[in-house]
């Protein structure tokens, strides 16, 4: 890392986005949501209120869920970011993504992307969690459509798998 | 958001630098949860530099020496949470960071900016005060240490000057037979932000009498304090429905001297009462 960065418009930022190492310029006052979304296409990370409050931007940054839309890019500098692109393996797809289309836990489907990272962070360091457990960790994700319930089944069903 | 400078450093030493050199409009960086909100609502003094303490590891970790806890400011609350040092030794602060927001801002919330936002609704800092919280701030010239209880001017407003840095949180640990709890009131569970809460601490001798209580609401007064008058009340006495009872009116007593009754008064007198007793009875069992 640079140890003062004097550089007054962009800043240089090495990071791992989806396995893939970037060297990148970037304008610092953008949210890293912004930056996923409009300068590398990769819109699987929803925009919904941009204030924290509903999770739609979800990503994990070296293993933790946090609010894309409340991160700056240069924060990224020496992370590794994993968005919703990078959870199958190839077009192999990770087992919460089979159990959310197994349970109908994807409706109009906005919140997916969302409610998938922050799963996988719940089952990555508790491969077997309550019921409780899990809809505590999804209480920062909002779904206006399914009523949770089969969020929750398809979360404890692929903690099965894990 | 309208374009500002960024700088950053892993160094605390750089970061007082690039703070001395920035004048009044530069603001400090942590986990952002607070500051990207506001820097959205397009506040009237828009910073003109942006300084990044994020990477700075010094700024980092729970420590434990000779009876006091050291938290670094860039503690996240999952790892305060999580931490064992606070879940065995100040446990009301374990049970306030858990209940944080969202588990996604809990990730990526500090207990440095929940301090220095000095929101009426931040909820580290009435049990961090009933702990004896001391702070202190650095400055590329000068450090200055504060009782937390002391640092507070208003909802927003500290004694901290914008060059400086908060870089250590000290508390004392709760003697092994202390218990402690905090209870908020928000008004729904997930993502709540508290209306009122309660922070306490009880502890009790071989006869039951107690003989140290602590009691801080948050949210209810102009800035936070400990309520002597109803800690007063409670030692040397043994636990009790009628006692709790008593404590948690003298809260509301005084929560009224000091703010008036206003529009809210009416429902946060007995409120705030029943969350004092109901803190106390936990602490009792
Ligand atoms: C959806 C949502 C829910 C929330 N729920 C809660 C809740 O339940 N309870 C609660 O208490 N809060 C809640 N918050 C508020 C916020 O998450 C916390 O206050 C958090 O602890 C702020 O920390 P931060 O590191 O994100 O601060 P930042 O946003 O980075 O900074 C906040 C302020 O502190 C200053 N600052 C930060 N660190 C330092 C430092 N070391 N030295 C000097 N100045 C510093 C910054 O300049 C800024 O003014 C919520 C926020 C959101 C968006
Ligand atoms: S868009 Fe980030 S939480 Fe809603
Ligand atoms: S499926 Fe529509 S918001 Fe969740």
């Amino acid at each position: 890392m640079k140890k003062v960065n004097e550089i007054m418009n962009k800043v240089k930022i090495k990071t791992t986005i989806n396995n893939r190492s970037y060297k990148l310029d970037v304008l610092p006052n953008q949210t890293l949501l912004n930056f996923l979304r409009e300068e590398l296409g990769l819109t699987g990370t929803k925009c919904g209120c941009e204030i924290g409050e509903c999770g739609a931007c979800t990503v994990l940054i070296n293993g933790e869920a946090v609010n894309s839309c409340l991160v700056l890019v240069p924060q990224i500098n020496g992370k590794e970011v994993l968005t919703v692109e990078g959870l199958s393996d190839g077009e192999q797809l990770h087992p919460l993504q089979k159990s959310f289309i197994e349970h109908g836990a994807v409706h109009c489907g906005f919140c997916t992307p969302g409610l998938l990272m922050t799963a996988k962070s719940l089952l990555d360091e508790n491969p077997d969690p309550t019921e409780e457990e899990i809809r505590n960790a999804i209480a920062g994700n909002l779904c206006r459509c399914t009523g949770y319930i089969q969020v929750v089944e398809a979360v404890k069903n692929a903690a099965g798998e894990y | 958001m309208k374009p500002f400078e960024y700088k950053f450093s892993d160094k605390l030493d750089e970061i007082l630098h690039i703070l001395s050199q920035s004048g009044t409009d530069a603001k400090i960086l942590a986990g952002g949860t607070d500051l990207l909100i506001e820097l959205r609502r397009k506040p009237k003094v828009y910073p003109g530099v942006i300084v990044d303490i994020s990477f700075v590891n010094e700024l980092k970790g729970i420590f434990e020496d000779n009876n006091h806890i050291t938290i670094k400011p860039l503690s996240t609350h999952t790892k305060i949470f999580k931490s064992d040092i606070i879940r065995k030794k100040a446990y009301l602060l374990s049970e306030a960071t858990s209940q944080i927001g969202s588990l996604q801002i809990r990730n990526r919330g500090t207990v440095g900016g929940n301090i220095m936002n000095a929101a009426a609704c931040a909820d580290t800092v009435p049990p961090l005060i009933a702990l004896n919280a001391e702070i202190t701030l650095r400055s590329q010239n000068s450090v200055r240490s504060f009782k937390l209880n002391d640092f507070f001017i208003k909802p927003y407003k500290t004694k901290a000057n914008p060059d400086e840095v908060l870089t250590e949180i000290k508390i004392n640990c709760l003697p092994k037979d202390a218990k402690s709890t905090f209870i908020k009131l928000g008004r729904r569970n997930a993502l709540s932000i508290s209306r009122l809460s309660v922070a306490a601490v009880l502890q009790q001798d071989e006869d039951g009498k107690i003989i140290d209580a602590r009691i801080v609401p948050g949210a209810a007064f102009p800035t936070w304090q400990r309520v002597v008058e109803a800690e007063q009340m409670l030692i040397g006495e043994k636990p009790g429905i009628e006692l709790f009872r008593a404590a948690g009116a003298k809260v509301s007593e005084v929560m009224i001297s000091y703010t008036g009754r206003r529009w809210s008064t009416e429902y946060k007198e007995p409120v705030i009462a029943a969350l004092v007793r109901r803190a106390l009875e936990r602490c009792s069992i």
